[in-house]
């Protein structure tokens, strides 16, 4: 039997989505992530483009939006701001990892 | 199929208003939504109440999910027969059937049928998956095959849970909490509709010597004091294998001995670093010769370690 072997692709900063695959991926309307840039929840690579491009780590952000848009009925002002908190405690987490694999 | 309570899940009585069965679910969402939550099976929980909550706070969906009764949680049961009609164009069976692919879709004023609009492609939906990997698999790349269920469509339109194997090359240098996608191996596509795409969430075992912060690597290096003292050259392992490590006379605790791009590296090029961080060791047993020599040392060094202290505490 074939066993068909796929590939896995990182989302980071190697890889490129135009904003309708972001959309696509986040399952949200165009529209919620143009405001979302405009709150600065998303960065294009070049916000002054006619046609936006994003790295392929914004993926990962706009399925985050996804979700909680979805599921806390969130209007694009408020997920903005969650979205920025949510990012924070990342950080904060990495910083923490980054600790605790320094000290031990 | 199996009955799912989700009145019980939610916490609401089978008559609550819908004020009432939206907010337990607010209560429940924030206690438990993966991405602000911490809990124990937090996914797992959120996932139940979100397809509790999708159903009972759409009155068309509502209505066809009382019409099935009380059952207890996760008990086999077959729906009436005239229910069945309300989802399906012809016969079909809902064995293998899960109430929320039933639902996912449906209501919201659009009739049951989840092909109301014949026309138009339906793209395939994304899945999720987490897989879980040691740090030498991180290290080389792997490949996991990952057991999936998931739902496909019959000809009645009907959503059935089917096993799908799919094996999956994991590129070196994943690091903890990493997302990759693999395009195209979500749900297929209907009439036309490209398939979705299945999200891998990966999660790097703790290792027994090892520890990551993102691409850089940290283990710890014991050494005797003469070591740290003399310098030595010493064998270190590395996830790539054992290398030989020149370590400096004078070497301090703490110190961090860097090795250059042993770390974890990806396809692209990058790669990181292997800090190995000194710790002095010290033999607990002496026998009476050994105490001899540090007693020897002891009074022939005129080393103050704490020399700092005096300068310090100088008023």
């Amino acid at each position: 039997m074939n066993v068909e072997i796929v590939e896995a692709v990182t989302l980071d900063e190697h890889g490129f989505v135009t904003l309708d695959q972001l959309a696509l991926a986040a399952e949200l309307p165009v529209e919620e992530l143009r405001a979302l840039v405009d709150y600065g929840a998303l960065a294009p690579v070049d916000p002054a483009a006619t046609s936006w491009t994003f790295t392929a780590s914004w993926v990962v952000v706009a399925r985050t939006a996804g979700r909680l848009r979805r599921d806390f009925e969130l209007d694009a002002h408020s997920l903005s701001v969650v979205l920025s908190y949510v990012r924070r405690v990342e950080a904060l987490e990495a910083e923490l990892r980054a600790l605790h694999a320094r000290q031990g | 199929m199996k009955y799912k309570d989700y009145y019980a899940i939610l916490g609401v009585a089978k008559d609550a208003g819908a004020e009432d069965i939206k907010k337990a679910y607010r209560k429940l969402a924030r206690k438990f939504h993966p991405d602000v939550s911490k809990e124990k099976d937090a996914e797992e929980k959120f996932k139940a109440m979100a397809e509790a909550y999708e159903t009972l706070k759409d009155p068309e969906k509502r209505a066809a999910y009382d019409q099935l009764g009380s059952h207890a949680q996760g008990q086999e049961f077959r729906p009436p027969p005239d229910w069945e009609q309300h989802f399906a164009r012809g016969q079909t069976s809902f064995d293998d059937v899960d109430l929320a692919d039933l639902f996912a879709g449906l209501g919201g004023g659009q009739g049951f049928r989840r092909r109301a609009d014949p026309k138009s492609p339906m793209p395939g939906r994304d899945y999720e998956a987490a897989v879980r990997v040691t740090l030498e698999q991180a290290f080389h790349g792997t490949e996991v095959q990952l057991d999936l269920s998931v739902p496909e469509y019959d000809e009645n339109g009907v959503a059935h849970r089917v096993p799908r194997m799919v094996t999956v090359r994991i590129p070196r240098g994943v690091t903890d909490g990493q997302k990759l996608r693999v395009p195209g191996k979500g749900g297929h596509g209907v009439r036309g509709g490209r398939a979705g795409d299945l999200y891998l969430d990966i999660a790097v075992s703790p290792h027994r010597l090892f520890r990551a912060d993102g691409l850089d690597l940290f283990v710890d290096l014991p050494l005797a004091p003469w070591e740290a003292v003399l310098g030595a050259s010493i064998e270190l392992p590395t996830p790539a294998g054992p290398v030989q490590l020149k370590v400096p006379a004078g070497t301090r605790a703490g110190q961090q001995l860097r090795l250059t791009g042993r770390g974890l590296a990806r396809p692209d090029g990058s790669a990181g670093n292997l800090f190995a961080i000194v710790q002095i060791a010290v033999p607990t047993v002496l026998d009476d010769a050994q105490r001899a020599l540090f007693r020897q040392l002891e009074e022939g060094s005129t080393f103050n370690p704490r020399a700092h202290f005096e300068r310090e505490a100088a008023p």
